[in-house]
């Protein structure tokens, strides 16, 4: 199932951290392994394009696994 | 040879016993001594005393407190060798005694230096529960990013698990996340290093399924969950969760339920209005996240799914506000102890109070859910469901887990509460002046007993009397005290022979005319041709042999000869000679039965 959200990069203390898209409405999205390095930048506004991986459980428990397959940054 | 050779043993087997009793007394534990200095030495001469301490022992005297001044009461830093040698030494006169600072302890604290930063573990009443049970002989799967055996887990009891991302029997972290969740349920807890856990006897099944970056598929869960319940698992930890239904999970939950397992899950970190799966599931206890404050978190999932609350920390405000535990630094491998927060942390508390429940005697999953929701501290006001049935309180889980179970533990704890236990009841109480008592009963009992296999006498009751007269006296008469009627007689009557000499004026210390062969011979003397009163002769002498025998072992004050080497050589050497009359007398006079 293939998505595409808008929202901010940022930084969350669950375990030893993850990374989370939070969306203008608050909804988090945990942020799969593997997704582009320049993605990881804390405060940085993107538009992504991925799925959402409902196969998987993590640790964090923040939101929807997404796995990111583009992404732009926008301001 | 032999009639020789058995004595000798039996009374260096007595001697040896009786220089190796200690006492209660000595039981407990310091780390200061107290010194309480005469009221009659001025104050001058006392700061010159304490300056002198000082100096010789490089210890700093202070008062104990601020109202210690009038009493001259001060307190030194020291151990069992700075105690003899301060009772020795030229101070011990000014003062009006030398003695340990016993610590007091009401619950058990364990040593762990940094248990003090364990709000959470406070905050579930974990001290009162460890009264009861550790967790001993259950086992807690955790299922997670693998568990790797930090320092503080060496203790720990581990059994065989699996790594289920690297398809492999080892299963260590390398995330991080599973160590800190093992370390709440279980952390190697009084070994003197970092923190505490809470079931920290029960073991650990490391089950790993989430990899390096905390992520894992349902497939490998489930799997981990019936490797849990077909290995002997008694509760399950999932502090992970997220994805939808899955039937396969749905299934293993039941599976692990079925054969007896207690299934505990996170309720999840979005701050939604519903618990992730797998907490979602009837047979998991989902649970929610409280803060230091005992409020929800400000990331936990609350409403449908949730069962429980329990802490699970905020670090928002800085880590003093997380869980602390020993777990590893996923960059590096090393042992670090970090502060997590997340219903990750909270699902663990629950996790180990469960063990701690099956510890208890209840076996079924059902019950054990049962007891926690009971147990916990309902919170009324709850519209949203954040807390469930309320929040974790590890000692009334116990307590209701043992109810109507009559344990060995209840009889302890019915010693501890009325007193018993309490050293101060022993120390001051003055019990521990009764042993030395029974010992001189016991011990004349047995010389008697002994002398009787090789000269076969009757006991009679002035037999009886001469041993009690000579070896302890109606020692019970001596704690009375009988409002306007002089103590004395009492004193008198409660001292055996030996003892006399310092009965009359109250004193303990040994008079040597009294406390020796002396008198025992003179009734020997006086009495051996009496059929009836010779026994009371002879068991005066086995009595003050015994009485004199345990005075040189614990109390060797003699007047004129100090409480040292001299004393006790003395005391020694006239209990012998004691043994040896009786002995002499029964020989000479002894009965045909």
């Amino acid at each position: 199932m293939s998505v595409t959200v808008e929202g901010t990069i940022e930084r969350k203390s669950f375990g030893p951290g993850t990374w989370a898209l939070v969306t203008s409405d608050n909804k988090s999205y945990e942020i799969l392994q593997g997704a582009p390095k320049d993605l990881f930048k804390s405060g940085q506004k993107v538009r992504v394009t991925g799925e959402v991986r409902k196969d998987l459980m993590t640790l964090a428990m923040i939101g929807p696994v997404l796995e990111v397959k583009t992404f732009e940054v926008i301001q | 040879m032999r009639k020789f050779f058995l004595p000798c043993l039996f009374i260096i087997g007595i001697c040896w016993a009786l220089f190796n009793f200690k006492g209660l007394a000595n039981q407990g534990t310091f780390d200061t001594i107290v010194l309480d200095f005469r009221e009659d030495i001025p104050a001058t001469q006392i700061q010159s005393e304490l300056s002198e301490i000082a100096q010789k022992y490089h210890v700093a005297p202070r008062l104990n407190s601020e109202f210690s001044g009038a009493d001259h009461l001060y307190i030194v830093r020291g151990n069992q060798e700075l105690l003899n040698t301060l009772k020795k030494s030229e101070v011990a006169k000014y003062t009006e005694y030398i003695e340990p600072d016993y610590q007091y302890k009401a619950f058990q604290t364990p040593n762990d230096p940094d248990y003090s930063k364990q709000w959470n573990l406070r905050s579930i009443n974990i001290e009162r529960a460890w009264d009861d049970t550790k967790g001993s002989g259950t086992t807690v799967a955790v299922i997670d990013t693998g568990v790797s055996r930090v320092p503080d887990l060496q203790n720990t009891q581990f059994v065989p698990g699996y790594d289920f991302v690297n398809d492999r029997e080892e299963a260590t972290d390398d995330n991080g996340h599973g160590t800190h969740v093992a370390g709440t349920i279980a952390q190697s807890t009084n070994n003197g290093y970092g923190v505490a856990g809470i079931a920290y006897e029960a073991k650990i099944m490391p089950l790993k399924v989430l990899s390096a970056y905390g992520g894992g598929t349902v497939a490998d869960i489930a799997e981990a969950i019936k490797f849990a319940a077909d290995n002997g698992a008694d509760v399950i930890n999932m502090s992970l969760g997220g994805g939808g239904e899955s039937a396969v999970m749905l299934e293993a939950i039941n599976y692990a339920h079925g054969k007896g397992v207690t299934i505990i899950a996170a309720a999840g970190n979005e701050d939604e209005n519903s618990a992730a799966y797998p907490a979602r599931y009837p047979h998991a206890i989902g649970v929610a996240a409280l803060d230091a404050s005992g409020q929800k978190a400000f990331y936990s999932n609350y409403g449908a799914g949730v069962d429980i609350a329990a802490p699970g920390g905020s670090t928002r405000e800085g880590d003093l506000g997380g869980i602390l535990q020993n777990t590893i630094n996923p960059e590096t491998g090393e042992s670090i102890f970090a502060a997590y927060q997340g219903t990750s942390m909270a699902a663990p508390h629950v996790a180990g109070v469960a063990a701690l429940i099956k510890a208890s005697g209840v076996q079924d999953p059902d019950d054990i859910e049962n007891v926690l929701k009971q147990s916990a501290l309902a919170v009324t006001d709850d519209p949203l469901n954040h807390f469930g049935a309320g929040k974790l309180d590890a000692a009334a889980a116990v307590q209701l887990a043992t109810k109507g179970q009559i344990t060995f533990r209840d009889f302890f704890r019915w010693l501890r509460d009325n007193g018993y236990l309490n050293p101060r009841f022993w120390i001051d109480g003055g019990a521990v002046a009764l042993l030395p008592k029974i010992a001189m009963v016991l011990g004349s009992y047995l010389l008697a007993w002994f002398l009787r296999n090789y000269f076969p006498f009757r006991w009679n009751w002035t037999f009886g009397s001469g041993l009690i007269a000579g070896s302890s006296g109606l020692f019970f008469l001596r704690g009375f005290y009988i409002f306007d009627l002089p103590q004395w007689p009492f004193r008198v009557m409660g001292s055996s022979i030996p003892e006399l000499g310092g009965a009359i004026s109250g004193s303990s210390t040994l008079n040597p005319i009294f406390a020796s062969v002396a008198i025992p011979l003179a009734l020997v003397l006086l009495l051996l041709g009496h059929r009836q009163w010779k026994w009371l002769a002879i068991g005066t002498a086995i009595g003050a042999a015994s009485c004199l025998a345990i005075s040189a072992a614990i109390s060797p004050a003699v007047w004129g000869l100090g409480a040292g080497v001299a004393a006790r050589a003395f005391l020694a050497v006239n209990a012998l000679l004691c043994y040896g009359l009786a002995r002499l007398a029964l020989k000479t006079e002894v009965e045909p039965v």
